[in-house]
């Protein structure tokens, strides 16, 4: 075990410290367990002093975070019923990705190793986690959208028949590689914030040397707002997916509904007789 | 593509494939899954209902000020509207009282007017009457002292050498003239 990050370790995957079971135990899941153990630690604190009637500033600051969230969702999913129902997992992806992400700031996080390997790793800078994360969303979406709109509507946004509407099927094609862009492109984004936050930290502290003590609370302050702006996108994404996919109605019929160019272009007004 | 699989590989050096370079094991993959889904599940289940119920009564707590405000700001352009009814009602009532008055102390005023002409004009009246009456006492008065002053002057100077016939017939005469 080495306690000074005497040479850069980077590695994209995160690194199995030993094994349980013939599992193995890596040490982004090991710190995954710490940030579960916060994340449950401060909610289900929270949630037991609201019971209790005991407030102080941490829960109403919890609070008032949490009322934000939920007017979020209200926001972008004006289905009531709905909202309510994709609240725990909205509120849950935000909590426990922000606290894992700020777990990267830990002090230890690289330097304390066995062998070579780091013992701790923020969660979500493992691919594993936020790929996890993308295809919870994605199916969620899914669910939601079949709940919604009935199996074979939902299905019509991806298959149509090419023969009766080509454009429709190529825009069924386009819709279905959408969906699976969105759910990488979910877990890549925050794979790559944490990870290169966490590479970026490793860095600053191997080039400033001694000077590291006032160089890295700079960069730790600027990892925690990115933490909390990673956070934030993750849980307005899945809304924002799962209002899209339950808000889609296919072909519209109804003029009014137009929004071409010709459609939406002022009309001329007619001249004065 | 080749890039991160290049840069995968010199980092995961002995892992196969895209997925093992970038650290994607698929044990690893279900397990957070599932474990994500049981955090969310025991979230969902005894934590997020405190905190919906705090979110929901502070709603409810909103929503009932707002309805109170909705129902006082009503209730107050209500009186408003009623207030001005009472004040426009009031105005013309005090008008009216105001026209009245006028024109009943315009009466009063030529009514006593009236009175006041006719008192003095009786007044004066009585005054003149008295006036002559007490010219016409002052006059017989003054006409019997005459006659008495001259009867007895008469008598001083022809005491006693003038008969009765002839005091009479002076008498007379001075009458006349002093008439």
């Amino acid at each position: 075990m080495k306690f000074a990050a005497s040479d850069i370790h980077i590695s994209i995957a995160a690194e199995p410290l030993f094994e349980v079971f013939g599992f193995p135990v890596t040490n982004a899941l090991l710190t995954g367990v710490i940030g579960t153990i916060i994340t449950v630690a401060v909610l289900a604190g929270v949630a037991g002093r609201i019971k209790r009637g005991r407030y102080n500033r941490f829960v109403g600051l919890i609070q008032w975070v949490f009322e934000g969230l939920i007017k979020s969702i209200h926001d972008i999913i004006p289905d009531k019923q709905m909202a309510r129902k994709i609240t725990p997992l909205a509120v849950t992806i935000f909590f426990f990705v922000l606290f894992n992400y700020w777990l990267s700031i830990m002090p230890g996080i690289d330097s304390i190793r066995i062998g070579d390997v780091p013992v701790f790793r923020s969660l979500v800078a493992d691919l594993n986690f936020t790929l996890g994360l993308a295809i919870i969303t994605i199916i969620t979406v899914q669910i939601y959208a079949v709940r919604h709109l009935g199996v074979f509507s939902n299905a019509s946004r991806y298959f149509r028949n090419p023969l009766k509407d080509p454009v429709g099927a190529f825009e069924g094609i386009l819709e279905l590689l959408g969906e699976f862009s969105r759910g990488v492109a979910l877990s890549l984004r925050l794979f790559g914030n944490a990870f290169a936050g966490e590479v970026l930290l490793v860095v600053i502290a191997f080039l400033t040397g001694y000077m590291a003590a006032v160089t890295l609370p700079i960069f730790m302050a600027f990892e925690l707002f990115i933490g909390f702006i990673q956070a934030y996108v993750f849980f307005v994404l899945t809304l924002i997916f799962t209002a899209l996919a339950v808000a889609h109605h296919g072909p519209s019929k109804d003029p009014s509904d137009d929004h071409s160019p010709a459609a939406i272009a002022p009309k001329p007004v007619p001249a004065r007789k | 593509m080749t890039f991160i699989r290049q840069f995968a590989a010199e980092t995961a050096e002995a892992e196969a494939g895209l997925f093992g370079a970038l650290g994607i094991d698929l044990r690893l993959l279900i397990l957070q899954i599932i474990a994500f889904l049981i955090l969310v599940f025991l979230l969902g289940k005894f934590v997020y209902p405190w905190l919906m119920k705090q979110v929901d009564e502070r709603q409810a707590n909103i929503e009932a000020a707002a309805e109170a405000a909705s129902l006082a700001q009503k209730s107050a352009a209500e009186s408003q509207e009623q207030t001005a009814h009472l004040l426009a009602k009031a105005r013309k009532e005090a008008a009216e009282i105001v026209r009245t008055a006028k024109l009943e102390s315009a009466e009063i005023m030529s009514s006593s007017e009236k009175k006041a002409k006719k008192s003095a004009e009786r007044i004066v009246a009585d005054a003149h009457e008295q006036i002559d009456k007490d010219i016409a006492l002052a006059k017989k008065e003054l006409h019997n002292h005459t006659i008495d002053l001259i009867a007895l002057a008469t008598e001083k100077v022809t005491s006693g050498a003038l008969n009765g016939k002839i005091d009479n017939e002076r008498i007379a005469k001075a009458l006349k003239e002093s008439q």
